[in-house]
């Protein structure tokens, strides 16, 4: 059991720098992945099994972009599992934005990623000084154990007022 | 069909806008995004955002489209991307807003074999003009058959 808190319960100066977690899998239908490219990718690699056989993929892939959405609908999952009565969505969560994002390996229909988080910095920046800056690097890995996808992205966590 | 060999840097992109709706908001956000700020419009006004936004990650896929959709308008051989260098969400985007993009070809690289890369700024506007993402990355695009 992980007894690590709720990470959006804590203040920004609560929040520790190496902290590691294992936080969701998910499987890779193809049907969730054709509709996800026909929507927002629309190229034959990602919505079309049988004309993605002709392209550089040889198959069926992931958009990157819908990799990076099951990213975040596991990391939501993760942190609601771990929510003890918070829930007002305000002290915490905001995304200022990321870097060093990797599609690695082509991600196929079946495919099962498991994501993983390393708080690795916090910023030595505040805005309107009420948020500090947590910096996390997340990887997904496949079946195989292969790296897939990884970036570090940039959050917003609530400085706490009594230490401001 | 235009290969890697025809695009040059400096080059820009059109694409087409898009427009978002509450309904656009709440089914991204029901799928892949169920935070508070996104789903909810009392949680969202309370929120550092002001009022009920899009996910990030919406804004980043719809990007995509706009990107791909002018990709193919232009005949232009790309086989996806490696990565993001760098992505900052600048500014909220709320419902009802109409997005548009600037792709400005930066630099080229001769990559690989059968692709090279060209680096792409994309600045993601809203209707008042105002830049609510700004990201850097490389495109694949095919190398011309026999050019290698």
């Amino acid at each position: 059991m992980n007894q690590t808190p709720y990470f959006r319960s804590r203040w920004f100066e609560d929040i520790p720098v190496g902290e590691f977690h294992v936080f969701g899998s998910h499987t890779f239908a193809e049907k969730e992945m054709i509709d996800f490219g026909k929507k927002y990718a629309p190229q034959a690699y990602h919505t079309d099994p049988e004309a993605a056989l002709d392209t550089h993929y040889r198959g069926l892939v992931a958009s990157g972009w819908h990799i990076c959405a099951i990213w975040m609908k596991q990391m939501v999952s993760y942190m609601e599992r771990y929510a003890t009565g918070v829930r007002d969505g305000r002290r915490n969560g905001a995304g200022v934005g990321f870097q060093k994002m990797q599609w690695h390996q082509p991600v196929r229909p079946g495919h099962t990623l498991t994501f993983t988080y390393e708080i690795i910095q916090k910023l030595d920046k505040t805005i309107k000084n009420k948020w500090g800056i947590i910096r996390s690097r997340n990887e997904a890995y496949n079946q195989n154990g292969e790296l897939v996808f990884s970036f570090e992205i940039d959050i917003l966590a609530e400085l706490n007022p009594a230490k401001t | 069909m235009h290969y890697w060999e025809d695009i040059q840097a400096g080059q820009s992109l059109a694409t087409k806008p898009i427009h978002l709706s509450q309904q656009d908001i709440l089914e991204f956000a029901a799928e892949f995004d169920p935070q508070p700020f996104h789903l909810n419009l009392e949680a969202g006004n309370e929120s550092i955002f002001g009022g009920l936004c899009a996910s990030g990650w919406q804004v980043c896929a719809l990007m995509m489209k706009m990107l791909a959709d002018s990709l193919n308008q232009h005949e232009i051989a790309t086989v996806g991307s490696p990565g993001v260098e760098q992505l900052r969400w600048l500014k909220p985007v709320y419902a009802e807003d109409t997005l548009n993009c600037q792709i400005d070809v930066i630099s080229l690289d001769g990559g690989k074999k059968d692709y090279g890369l060209a680096y792409l700024n994309i600045d993601v506007f809203n209707q008042n003009q105002t830049k609510v993402v700004t990201l850097i990355t490389p495109i694949m695009i095919a190398k011309r058959k026999g050019s290698a």
